[in-house]
């Protein structure tokens, strides 16, 4: 038989695992929405977009005819994919105005001054980015 | 006593952990929510096709002192300042460029070419993020003479509403 004390020291010390295993879930529960919020905002379908548009307009800006860049844009294209957007549509050029869609209700232009003629062709081999042939403005 | 003092800890570190978690969440909005300002870039960038277009490797190119050149700028550099057709951009014009030559002992104007919107030179040197971004740079040349030249370049980019919020 155990003592009267012995109970309550067994009881005090149940109560203040459970209280220190819930303290402990709530702040991963906690932590991991913050994560997950991080996350989101980092890879966001819009921030990928403006950064891609700016930087392939800036890229070709500062090219010369002749030459082929590669852009790897594998978290875009991934996006794209699970927005049900195809791949070889995701850069598009029109005169001299670049357009990342990754979104149905989406999509940033941006244009660049260099007077060439700019074709993105989708990265067939890796699928994971985008050639740019930068040619003479005819 | 201590029990009551630990729940006590307890919602105090909730507390805390709120605040800090609202300021993360405050400075990432304000990080991602602000666009990407290129125009820095965009202006050096300029800068640096004019400054290949006039002078390589220390000469002054072929024909850069022609009247044709100095009235073609846009197309002998192979540049073209037409935005894309949002806020307006078409109409007000986004870019300007200039480029003085001085005589490099005189420093005396020789002549000047521009392109562009003369109105935003205007807005060089005021401070904030609403103006255009100015880059200035100077370069060093000589003809086929032995001429020797002062040439600075002016860019400005305006894009002002794509690039600051």
């Amino acid at each position: 038989m155990r003592s009267l004390g012995e109970n309550k020291l067994k009881n005090k010390r149940g109560n203040i695992l459970t209280e220190n295993i819930i303290f402990i879930i709530l702040n991963l529960v906690f932590l991991s929405i913050l994560i997950v919020f991080l996350v989101s905002k980092m890879s966001a379908a819009a921030v990928l977009e403006e950064m891609h548009a700016k930087q392939i307009a800036l890229m070709i800006s500062a090219a010369e005819p002749g030459m082929t860049i590669h852009l790897n844009m594998e978290n875009a294209i991934n996006i794209a994919k699970k927005e049900g957007i195809n791949s070889g549509d995701v850069v598009t050029i029109k005169e001299n105005v670049v357009t990342v869609k990754l979104r149905e209700k989406g999509g940033y232009s941006y244009s660049f001054f260099n007077n060439v003629d700019a074709r993105p062709n989708f990265d067939t081999s890796t699928n994971k980015g985008y050639f740019f042939v930068v040619d003479k403005n005819e | 006593m201590n029990k009551k003092g630990d729940k006590l800890i307890s919602v105090y570190w909730f507390a805390i952990l709120f605040i800090v978690a609202g300021g993360i969440v405050y400075m990432v909005s304000a990080f991602y929510g602000k666009p990407y300002d290129v125009r820095g870039a965009e202006a050096d960038i300029l800068t640096t096709k004019i400054a290949r277009c006039v002078s390589e490797a220390g000469y002054l190119k072929e024909g850069v002192l022609a009247e044709d050149f100095k009235n073609n700028l846009m197309e002998s550099c192979v540049i073209n300042f037409q935005a894309e057709d949002v806020y307006d951009w078409r109409e007000q014009g986004q870019y300007y460029v200039e480029v003085e030559f001085l005589d490099f002992d005189t420093k005396q104007k020789i002549f000047e070419i521009s392109e562009g919107n003369q109105g935003l030179k205007l807005d060089c040197g005021l401070e904030g993020e609403g103006f255009p971004v100015c880059v200035e740079r100077s370069l060093y040349s000589i003809d086929e003479n032995g001429n020797q030249y002062k040439i600075n370049i002016l860019s400005i980019v305006r894009k002002t509403e794509k690039n600051v919020q």
